[in-house]
């Protein structure tokens, strides 16, 4: 059976705030990442079974934190979102991934940039983790010095991201 | 394990903290009184300690628009601090210390951030160097970076610095900046770092009554 994607106003918004990930079979349901900084926001999504997830990880490893939860974290995060979709059914060999935000907000301030580089660690963690699990190079927007809002409508599979001031945008 | 703040928090350091950032937000109106010439006054700050988590919510969710100003100590004192104002208040407030009108549509231009700038750096540096005597280590305020943008993503600055921990706890303090005929509002997010409170207790300084 062939259905339609939902109409906007059936869309159902599902917040993904930090250190934390959402899977959804949902057709209705939107995840949403809003104003990722310097965290990122990893998206994977099946298009044939339409199961798909954000992850928003914070930082790029535990290094002794007492913060014990996996999905803080982009080394633990990606490959939890992995297994977490192929448990909900989608095939890994169809996965469709995006990678974005890890940007650096006070790139414009000489005497924090280069110390709070945090970003740009978690934007590489992501590169590295996503390629270690054999997945394919994701539709990346990394980086910069702005905060983006990201968004997967799964029952169309579509991706999009918006900055502050512009409208959403296909991804 | 660090503690967290709350633990910590008793009502003898709320009331050294209260001080310390009224002293050190009248200091900044003083100097900017200095600089526009307009009599310039701040009520009594209001402060409370709330989730980190709490905080996109209580300034209108995490994709509102907003201007923060980061200041950092190192040294000693690992300390950050953070104003962060609603976009439209931003304004507001660079009319109130500039003297001349302003409107968010024209964006923040190099002056606006200069002047936000200086006072995140008015405040900060005066709250930082109380904090540095107290404790008796060593504090080296970073020059102030003003960022404009969701606040989410501005938070995310004190997130990932925190170590992420959201869990833990930011100090709000609510003060209004009121000149001849008008009053803004501002919210300041400071962040302890429980060492130094530690070191206040071990140098007695609560005890004290200093």
């Amino acid at each position: 059976m062939v259905t339609n994607p939902p109409t906007t106003a059936d869309w159902n918004a599902l917040a993904v705030g930090l250190g934390e990930y959402k899977i959804s079979a949902q057709p209705q349901d939107v995840l949403v990442a809003y104003g990722l900084g310097s965290c990122v926001g990893v998206i994977m999504y099946d298009p044939q079974t339409l199961v798909g997830g954000l992850l928003h990880a914070v930082l790029p490893q535990n290094t002794g934190s007492d913060q014990k939860n996996p999905a803080h974290y982009v080394e633990s995060g990606v490959p939890l979102l992995l297994n977490e979709l192929i448990q909900a059914g989608a095939n890994r060999y169809r996965l469709k991934v995006w990678l974005t935000g890890g940007a650096n907000m006070l790139g414009n301030s000489p005497g924090l940039a280069r110390v709070l580089n945090i970003g740009e660690r978690n934007a590489a963690m992501a590169l590295t983790s996503l390629a270690g699990l054999r997945l394919p190079a994701p539709i990346q927007e990394i980086g910069g010095t702005t905060g983006r809002t990201v968004r997967l409508y799964i029952g169309t599979g579509k991706a999009t991201l918006r900055m502050m001031g512009r409208p959403e945008r296909e991804f | 394990m660090p503690v967290d703040i709350p633990v910590m928090f008793n009502e003898e350091l709320r009331g050294l903290l209260k001080i310390m950032a009224s002293e050190g937000i009248t200091h900044a109106a003083r100097g900017f009184e200095g600089m526009i010439g307009i009599p310039l006054r701040v009520s009594e700050p209001q402060m409370r300690l709330v989730p980190l988590s709490d905080v996109p919510h209580l300034l209108g969710g995490p994709e509102t628009e907003a201007v923060g100003i980061y200041l950092r100590a190192q040294g000693g004192i690992d300390w950050q601090m953070m104003l962060i104002l609603d976009y439209a208040k931003a304004f507001e407030l660079v009319e109130l210390i500039i003297g001349e009108p302003r409107h968010p549509a024209d964006g923040l231009g190099q002056l606006e951030r200069s002047a936000l700038g200086e006072l995140g750096n008015l405040t900060g540096s005066f709250f930082l160097n109380a904090m540095a005597a107290l404790s008796g280590l060593e504090a080296r305020p970073s020059p102030p970076a003003v960022m404009v943008d969701m606040v989410g993503a501005i938070l995310d600055v004190v997130v990932a610095t925190y170590g992420g921990q959201i869990g833990r706890h930011v100090l709000m303090v609510q003060v209004a900046f009121v000149s001849e005929n008008r009053e803004v509002q501002a919210d300041f997010w400071v962040i302890p770092d429980p060492a130094a409170l530690e070191a206040f207790a071990r140098k007695g300084a609560l005890n004290d009554g200093h």
